[in-house]
């Protein structure tokens, strides 16, 4: 008994783990709401720095549906996380580190999916 | 000291019996010397180079080969001996007690300069242009031991090339004289073409009068040429070594599996190069092997085909393909399937076509090559292996070849049996046609009766095969394909079973050999296929699916006129324009795939190259057509597929292993139930010159270097010369 | 005392070339050593009765009558059944040394035989390829004397349990060879050679093979090769021809002069060969002289006779006098020169000339006076090895004939002075690098001439470049 009660409270001591930045969830959610702000304002600046042949609507329906990818994420230090990596997406946005494939990648509708059955394979090409 | 990497090998833990016994016995007697100090033993008689090679000193040489017999002329080796006046060649001094060998000493190195200096005096700095370029001895231990600069100032010497024949070119300026092409000529291949003419600063290497370098292992001066003056004719100019990429695989034109480096840029294979394998091919490999490569772009099939209502062969998807054939193996009852495979087919697709035609209720499952079924046949395994091994003829003292060419059905087979001959004075006879083997035999007669008078002991050769302490009998595949061939196996079974009760060798010493022709052929008799296409010609089946089957054995006119044939193979050579339905298939370059040699060593081949088109591995074409039909068979990966083939036969996925068969005596006592009756025919071997060598098979015939070769033997060197471009 | 001198004097001889170059020192010293010699000091002329080969310049019979005559083939049965032990004793009591070069010790040659048979036979082979430029001893041998040399043969392969010997003769001789023929024939008629060879129940067999004409044959694992049918090409040393010689038997290669003295050593003893010359130099011997002397000749002279009585007493004397001479060659022409100043002194004999930095080679002098162009002749040397390389290993085929490029270029004087300390580098790469000793034997003359002509060599380059810039 002492011995699962002692690694219940190791659990528990796992489970109050030192935040990165959010305290909980609502601060977490903050923290998204800002970054996603800061993507929607950042729009316009971003199609005319990289000259995309891409609408306003479209753009800023692309950075919703990033977000929304992830809306089922409910650790706040997962979400810190993604948010530092949206900043530094954002930042290399800004800055101009990235070029205009690499904003285009997020509009990469144009992949195919690799085919999963053997026959499928076969007829597609030579290493299935 | 005939093998002498065994020691190496020991050393590397996979000592052979032998070898192992050896070292244990010269342990008694060894010489202590030291290296730069370092104290080291080795055997009485070592060289001063092998003894520095022992502790993994590099001893920089032009001449020595270990394979060779030392010339001693290069003199890059020489290394300075502690209290020894005059520095002494490494590759030819045997070591002395006590002697302190200096591999870096101010004398050593001034030596190395000098004689580095003097070779590059007359060679020409055409590196750029050169195709060793990269792969050049000189250049590489210019670099290392030469000087920085050159005070040679006189003009340089030229020589006149030397055209000998349609795969070696030479640039003969830039011969060193090291006489490695000479020795090799004269030791390995036998033959005494290549000799050294002039003396002094006009020493030159050749064939003294023009004609061409005529060996069928003539490719491999190539490899042991330390600089750029033997280069391969095919391959001139056509890529550098450091631009290509190197897959270790394996060949398939004769039945050796000879160890192979295909060399490959950009989808292409660029050249073929010999593998260290010490008990297949040890460093070498026949010219087919590294020249008919040029046959894997020519006449292959890229696109699957049906043919038309015209009967014309024509190009179309593998869905329609595969639907076609699946529809006609639904709809033919099981009897009505059969299955013919060819020569270079793998062990995969082998046993996925097996494994298709089971499902389909049909066990007609043949090879091209025959072999005779009576008797024990083909279910006892020792029947049909080359069960000494190919390593194992270096220990033999009497070998009776029976109805084989050897030297021309499997190349470096012969090499082993001349070196064998050379060194450890090995006795041949052989029974059949009299050719040019490169080494001396006695021919005992093309009569297939001289195997009775040696199994009756009235032969004045049986003499020499019962007082053998270890003999060896080995019989050609094409001795057995004869109308008589059981009863020749069975007589050549018996005499071999009394050579051995008369030799009194040891259990585990076995004298009754076969010698395939082609890779396939071991790998089906083991997964149970029949030998031979007589069952489906008396039996003619509505669907016949050949794979890779291109000796023409069968025809339309053997089968019912309204029956369907589809073709799975590489080239369109003899089986495809027959066919009705043309799947394309992988050649051994292009696939991941298992073959056995004529020993029963299973080896794999890697893929070098994507297949060209849409030709796919062989093994997923029947895959897929399984599916089709709706008998699915149950892989999709190779490593699925290899365990299916070690459900079957587990020693065919036990690679660079042999596993050994033993059953003679059954074999032998089953052999005696054959009631065939010796034909008086003679035994001739389908390859008896040069010429036939060549060309025997779909890659090598569609090779255009294979052709050439046959050009210049029947026409001269000079008809396929063509204009040089350096 | 002797040991002692030899030792600073190799030591000398090793030394680099700055050091070696001050040639008078060293000789300075040897002379202090010679006249401290308590023994004999003064050496030549060598008596008539003294002389082995008798009939040297063909006054006589060369056939068997005349040799019969001569003392040749006398008591020869008793020297056989006297037995290997007593003959090598002599032997080795009279220091014969090899008289074709080397200077190895005769009698601990032929012993190195007499090993336990292992069942092959052993081969006597004589060299009797004589092609070195200067050179001409054997010659008169073989074609005045020959029965010396065929009763040599049988001595000396009755010393070391012989069953044959082959005599390699040069192909050039032609008349040599079948007077040779000739006298071999008269002994197998006379019972002397052949079964039960002078009735003492040895069976002993000669022949002759001739040369195709080749310099380098005459190096013993090269004329091995080439009697055995094969290209005349040295072989790696070891195995020695005493282990695997001729047809892979133990073989043993003497020089004409050295087989043709033993019968006349066995004879009169072993001491009384030894009488003759400096210790470890004993013996009589034949030199031959050539150049520019007034009557070039072929003499036997005892050993360690001075170069000058030599050249004085038998050649009549330089050409123009003795003040007119340049330098001298004194073994043959694969022996470095020595200029006038050392002539004066040196004594002919296998350790003066070693310590005069040069050999006693065949002792063939080429004597050269003031008229000659020195570094013509040399580089003509060179030309001569360059076409007689064999071709086999690389320092000799490819140096060789790089210095007889380099050789014509300072013939014109061509050249950079800077090329100078070259070419003694190049000559000093080969030296020791290569399979047999033709390729010192290049090396030497060019370091010779480096040696003790260098001023001579940067005149030449001077004079050229300064005739280059009149003409430009």
């Amino acid at each position: 008994m002492a011995s699962s009660a002692a690694t219940r409270t190791a659990a528990g001591a796992a489970k109050v783990v030192k935040p990165i930045f959010s305290r909980d969830l609502d601060e977490a959610k903050r923290r998204v709401r800002e970054l996603y702000r800061a993507w929607y304002r950042e729009v316009p600046n971003t199609l005319a720095l990289f000259q995309l042949d891409i609408g306003h609507r479209q753009a800023k329906d692309k950075v919703r549906e990033m977000f929304d990818k992830n809306k089922h994420i409910t650790d706040p230090r997962v979400i810190d996380m993604l948010v530092i990596k949206g900043k530094m997406e954002l930042e290399e946005t800004i800055k101009v580190w990235k070029q205009k494939t690499h904003i285009m990648r997020y509009f990469h509708e144009t992949e195919n999916q690799r085919p999963a059955d053997f026959l499928s394979r076969f007829y597609q090409g030579h290493d299935p | 000291m005939l093998r002498f990497p065994a020691v190496g090998r020991a050393l590397a833990g996979l000592a052979p019996s032998h070898s192992a016994r050896v070292q244990s016995r010269a342990a008694s007697n060894m010489v202590e010397v030291f290296v730069d100090g370092k104290p080291v033993e080795v055997e009485p008689g070592t060289t001063v180079l092998q003894a520095c090679e022992k502790v993994g000193m590099q001893i920089p040489r032009f001449c020595y080969h270990e394979r060779l017999s030392v010339a001693g002329n290069c003199r890059m080796c020489l290394v300075e001996i502690e209290k020894v006046p005059k520095p002494v060649a490494a590759c030819a001094m045997p070591v002395m007690k006590g002697w302190n060998i200096l591999t870096n000493s101010e004398k050593t190195r001034k030596a190395r300069e000098g004689v580095m200096e003097f070779l590059l005096a007359n060679h020409p700095l055409d590196c750029p242009i050169c195709d060793q370029g990269g792969e050049c001895d000189l250049q590489d231990q210019s670099m290392q031991f030469g000087s920085d600069r050159s005070r040679f100032s006189e003009s340089k010497r030229a020589v006149e090339d030397k055209n000998i024949g349609p795969l070696i070119k030479t640039i003969m300026t830039r011969c060193i004289q090291c006489t490695r092409c000479v020795r090799f000529a004269s030791e390995i291949a036998g033959v005494e073409d290549l000799g050294t003419t002039g003396r002094g600063n006009n020493l030159q290497i050749g064939t003294y009068v023009e004609k061409m370098f005529m060996s069928e292992l003539s490719g491999n001066v190539i490899d042991i040429c330390p600089v750029g003056a033997l280069t391969s004719k095919p391959y001139a100019f056509t890529a550098r070594p450091w631009e290509t990429r190197k897959t270790e695989s394996i060949d398939v034109l004769d039945a050796v599996g000879s160890n192979i480096v295909v060399s490959t840029r950009g989808g292409e294979v660029m050249r073929v190069m010999p593998r260290l394998n010490e008990d297949v091919n040890e460093e070498w490999i026949s010219d087919k092997t590294r020249f008919a490569y040029d046959g894997l772009k020519r006449q292959r099939l890229t696109q699957p085909m049906v043919k038309d209502a015209s009967g014309q062969l024509t190009a179309t998807s593998w869905e329609d393909a595969l639907t076609r054939v699946a529809g006609a193996l639904q709809g033919a009852q099981g009897s009505e399937v059969a299955a013919i495979v060819g020569g270079m087919v793998d062990a995969e697709s082998l046993v996925a076509l097996k494994d298709l035609l089971n499902r389909l209720n049909s066990d007609s499952l043949c090879t091209e090559e025959l072999f005779p079924m009576d008797g024990a046949g083909t279910d006892l395994r020792s029947n049909y292996l080359l069960n000494t091994r190919i390593a194992g003829i270096e220990d033999c003292d009497v070998l009776l070849l029976v109805g084989t060419n050897p030297r021309y059905e499997a190349p470096l087979f012969n090499a082993r049996i001349r070196k064998s001959w050379l060194h450890n004075e090995l006795h041949v006879g052989l029974v059949g046609r009299q050719v040019d083997l490169s080494y001396t035999y006695d021919h005992l007669g093309e009569e297939t009766s001289v195997l009775q008078e040696l199994a009756s002991g009235t032969h004045p050769f049986w003499e020499v095969l019962s007082t053998a302490k270890r003999p060896v009998v080995v019989v050609g595949s094409s001795a057995l394909q004869r109308p008589d061939g059981g009863a020749i196996l069975a007589a050549v079974s018996a005499l071999a079973q009394k050579a051995r009760s008369s030799s009194g060798v040891e259990e585990g010493w076995k004298v009754l050999n076969v010698l395939h022709r082609v890779a396939s052929q071991v790998a089906a008799l083991d997964l149970g296929y029949k030998a031979g296409v007589e069952a489906i010609r008396s039996n003619p089946p509505k669907v016949l699916y050949l794979l890779g089957a291109d000796a023409g054995c069968i025809t339309r006119a053997d089968l019912p006129k309204d029956s369907l044939i589809i073709y799975q193979g590489h080239h369109g050579d003899v089986g495809a324009p027959m066919a009705d339905i043309v799947l394309p298939g992988a050649a051994y370059t292009e696939k991941n795939a298992t073959y056995v040699n004529t020993e029963g060593r299973s080896q794999q081949t890697r893929v070098a190259v994507t297949a060209p088109g849409a030709a796919r591995e062989d093994w997923q074409v029947i895959r897929a057509v399984s599916e089709l039909a709706g008998v699915m068979l149950p892989y999709d990966t190779v490593d699925e597929v290899r365990s299916r083939l070690a459900q079957v036969s587990p020693n065919l996925t036990r690679y660079d292993d042999v596993e050994g068969a033993n059953y003679f005596k059954q074999a032998n006592e089953l052999a005696a139930a054959v009631n065939q009756t010796l034909l008086a025919t003679p035994l001739i071997p389908p390859q008896l010159t040069a010429k036939d060598f060549y060309m025997t098979d779909s890659i090598s015939r569609s090779s255009q270097t294979m052709a050439k070769c046959v050009k210049a033997i029947t026409e001269g060197a000079a008809a396929v010369d063509e204009p040089s471009i350096c | 005392m002797l040991s002692l001198s030899r030792a600073v004097v190799s030591g000398v001889t090793r030394a680099p070339a700055a050091i070696s170059q001050s040639g008078v020192t060293v000789i300075s010293r040897f002379n202090s050593t010679a006249q401290s010699t308590p023994k004999k000091t003064t050496f030549g002329p060598l008596a008539d009765e003294d002389r082995i080969f008798t009939n040297l310049y063909g006054r006589h019979d060369w056939r068997l009558k005349g040799a019969l005559k001569r003392g040749d083939w006398y008591k020869t049965k008793e020297i056989l059944l006297k037995g290997v032990d007593w003959i090598l004793n002599e032997v080795k009591v009279s220091g014969l040394r090899g008289r074709g070069g080397a200077g190895f010790p005769t009698g601990m040659k032929w012993s190195f035989m007499n090993k336990p048979s292992d069942g092959r036979p052993k081969y006597l082979v004589v060299n009797a390829d004589e092609g070195e430029p200067g050179t001409c001893k054997d010659r008169e041998i073989l074609r005045h004397d020959p029965h010396k040399l065929v009763e040599g043969c049988l001595v000396a392969g009755k010393a070391m349990g012989a069953r044959a010997a082959y005599i390699y003769i040069r192909g050039e001789f032609y008349n040599e060879s079948s007077n040779l023929q000739v006298a071999i024939n008269e002994a197998y008629a006379a019972g002397l050679i052949g079964r039960n060879a002078c009735g003492s129940g040895y069976d002993f067999d000669v022949f002759v093979m001739r040369g195709a004409g080749a310099y380098i044959c005459g190096e013993e694992t090269a004329l091995i090769e080439s009697l055995e049918g094969k290209q005349g090409k040295p072989r790696l040393k070891p195995p020695f021809p005493a282990d695997v010689g001729v047809f892979g038997c133990p073989t043993t290669v003497a020089n004409v002069e050295t087989v043709a003295v033993a019968p006349t050593i066995c004879r009169r003893g072993g001491s009384w060969f030894l009488g003759f010359g400096r210790e470890r130099n004993s013996g009589t011997k034949l030199f031959n002289i050539s150049g520019h002397v007034n009557t070039p000749c072929t003499v036997e002279e005892e050993m360690s006779i001075p170069l000058k009585e030599l050249i004085e007493r038998h050649a009549g004397g330089v050409r123009g006098g003795w003040d007119n001479l340049l330098a001298v060659i004194p073994g043959g022409s694969s022996t470095p020169l020595i200029p006038k100043k050392v002539c004066e002194e040196v004594l002919m004999d296998f350790d003066g000339l070693l310590q005069a930095q040069t050999g006693l080679g065949t002792a063939a002098i080429i004597v050269m006076d003031k008229s000659t162009d020195i570094i013509r002749a040399i580089a003509r040397l060179i030309e001569f090895y360059k076409h007689e390389s064999c071709g086999q290993c690389t320092p000799c085929r490819e140096g060789v004939d790089w210095m007889n490029d380099m050789m014509w270029r300072f013939v014109r004087g061509d050249a950079k002075a800077a090329e100078i300390d070259m070419i003694w580098e190049i000559s000093k790469q080969i030296e020791g690098h290569t399979i047999c000793a033709l390729g010192d034997g290049a090396a030497w003359p060019v370091q010779g001439l480096i040696r003790h002509f260098r001023p001579v060599m940067e005149t030449r380059i001077a004079e050229f470049k300064q005739t280059k810039q009149a003409t430009a």
